[in-house]
């Protein structure tokens, strides 16, 4: 958990989220429990399974579709709302 | 009955540990570990785990790290499995390859299969960077994807790949014929399925010796193989996973080393060490030793190396399509046994 979160702070610090992968790998993947499409979150930069409910991380423009690395969507989103919460409250 | 006994005795005695990487006596095989449905998995799923898959992505991790350029023996069963290709007239322009030692096959492929768009997928992030790095220094042009995946939860989208290869690296699923079935899903009519596992047969000089060792220094013996296919149920499995024209062989290596030590090492750069939920975690440097040394005593060769065996399990595989050679529905004969014996057998006297 620490090292997903310290990625989400990763990205929204400015680095942009992943690169994304390329049309013709996204073209053939698919969430590894439901078999059904992946939605690219820019965003988050990752790849999301709606299916199922969970995003699976982009690193280093490898996708990791291992179930246990993937994470739950409403953790994830929570996440992501505390922090740009945070990040806008915070005088710059 | 032996690996019954061993097995409750291991679960009584020793709690399971995870976290401990001591040396392992490596991936030694008995196979009726398992026939009792012990569910060592978490999450109770209900399916019967053997194998602890977070623990073989770990050794997957060092073992990229430590793994040498070129392994001798990785390297003959991925040539062995690739010479399968030119016997094919067909290309097959998109290709995914599993697991295990699909980095020797991607550095020995050399043109074959006419592959255009290949993707390699392993659950290691680590291994998959290793084999991105290597991927900078080939000079063939092919479309290159990477993707951390896990055999059992192939994140392939149906009828997409026209060929499918796994270099050693299903024997260490917990539901192989769920694995390939996936495979077979993922496959365009007419793809083509090749894998190669270790078989039954593979170290069975250290499985005798940690036998011995762990008796007599322990008193008991503890699971340190895994369990592996037999060559007759390969054949099974390929029918039940749905694949036609099913073709299996099997090959038989023996390596030499200079001492069990060795052979430790070389299992561990292949990532093959002991990952049974039921092992023990603890290997006593006594027995560790005394194992080393019954190798030597039992199986040393004159000049002082050991041997070592490993079977390999080649299986061919395709998925179905009517342009495929097939038995006739029965009963659709026309002629009769009796005429053509008639018509035939006349002839001969």
């Amino acid at each position: 958990m620490m090292r997903r979160t310290a990625a989400l702070l990763l990205r929204q610090g400015g680095s942009g989220g992943g690169d994304g992968i390329p049309q013709a790998l996204a073209d053939v993947l698919v969430c590894p429990l439901s078999k059904k499409p992946l939605r690219y979150c820019e965003a988050s930069g990752s790849l999301v399974s709606d299916a199922v409910g969970v995003s699976f991380p982009i690193v280093d423009g490898i996708p990791c579709l291992v179930p246990k690395d993937g994470y739950t969507r409403d953790v994830c989103e929570q996440t992501q709302d505390a922090l740009a919460a945070y990040f806008q409250s915070r005088p710059s | 009955m032996a690996t019954g006994l061993a097995a409750a005795a291991a679960r009584r005695l020793l709690p399971r540990n995870r976290w401990v990487h001591l040396l392992r006596g490596s991936h030694l095989s008995s196979s009726a570990a398992t026939a009792d449905g012990l569910d060592g998995g978490e999450g109770g799923s209900g399916r019967v785990k053997i194998f602890d898959r977070d623990l073989k992505r770990r050794h997957r991790d060092r073992a990229a790290w430590v793994m040498r350029d070129t392994d001798a023996l990785a390297d003959a069963v991925a040539d062995n499995l690739l010479d399968r290709l030119e016997d094919c007239r067909k290309a097959f322009p998109s290709a995914l390859f599993l697991g295990g030692s699909a980095g020797a096959v991607r550095r020995l492929l050399r043109g074959r299969g006419g592959i255009e768009k290949l993707i390699m997928m392993d659950m290691s992030a680590d291994m998959v960077k290793k084999w991105k790095e290597m991927e900078n220094s080939a000079d063939d042009n092919l479309e290159m994807h990477f993707v951390v995946g896990d055999e059992e939860f192939l994140p392939i989208r149906e009828s997409s790949q026209d060929m499918i290869i796994s270099c050693l690296g299903l024997h260490w699923t917990n539901d192989l014929p769920g694995a390939m079935i996936q495979c077979r899903l993922a496959l365009k009519p007419d793809g083509l399925f090749l894998a190669a596992i270790l078989g039954g047969e593979t170290l069975k000089e250290l499985r005798i010796a940690c036998t011995i060792a762990q008796m007599e220094r322990e008193g008991g013996i503890s699971p340190r193989m895994s369990p592996l296919a037999q060559v007759r149920d390969a054949g099974n499995l390929l029918t039940r996973a749905g694949f036609t024209l099913p073709g299996i062989d099997v090959d038989r290596y023996t390596v030499k080393y200079n001492s069990a030590m060795e052979l430790i090492e070389h299992l561990r750069a292949m990532g093959e060490t002991n990952a049974l939920f039921q092992r023990n975690p603890i290997l006593k440097k006594d027995t560790a030793l005394a194992t080393a040394a019954i190798y030597q005593s039992m199986f040393g060769l004159e000049d002082g190396t050991i041997p070592a065996t490993f079977q390999v399990i080649y299986m061919t595989g395709w998925k179905e399509h009517p342009s495929q050679q097939k038995a006739k529905r029965r009963g659709s004969a026309t002629v009769s046994f009796d005429d053509l014996q008639k018509q035939f057998g006349s002839n001969q006297n």
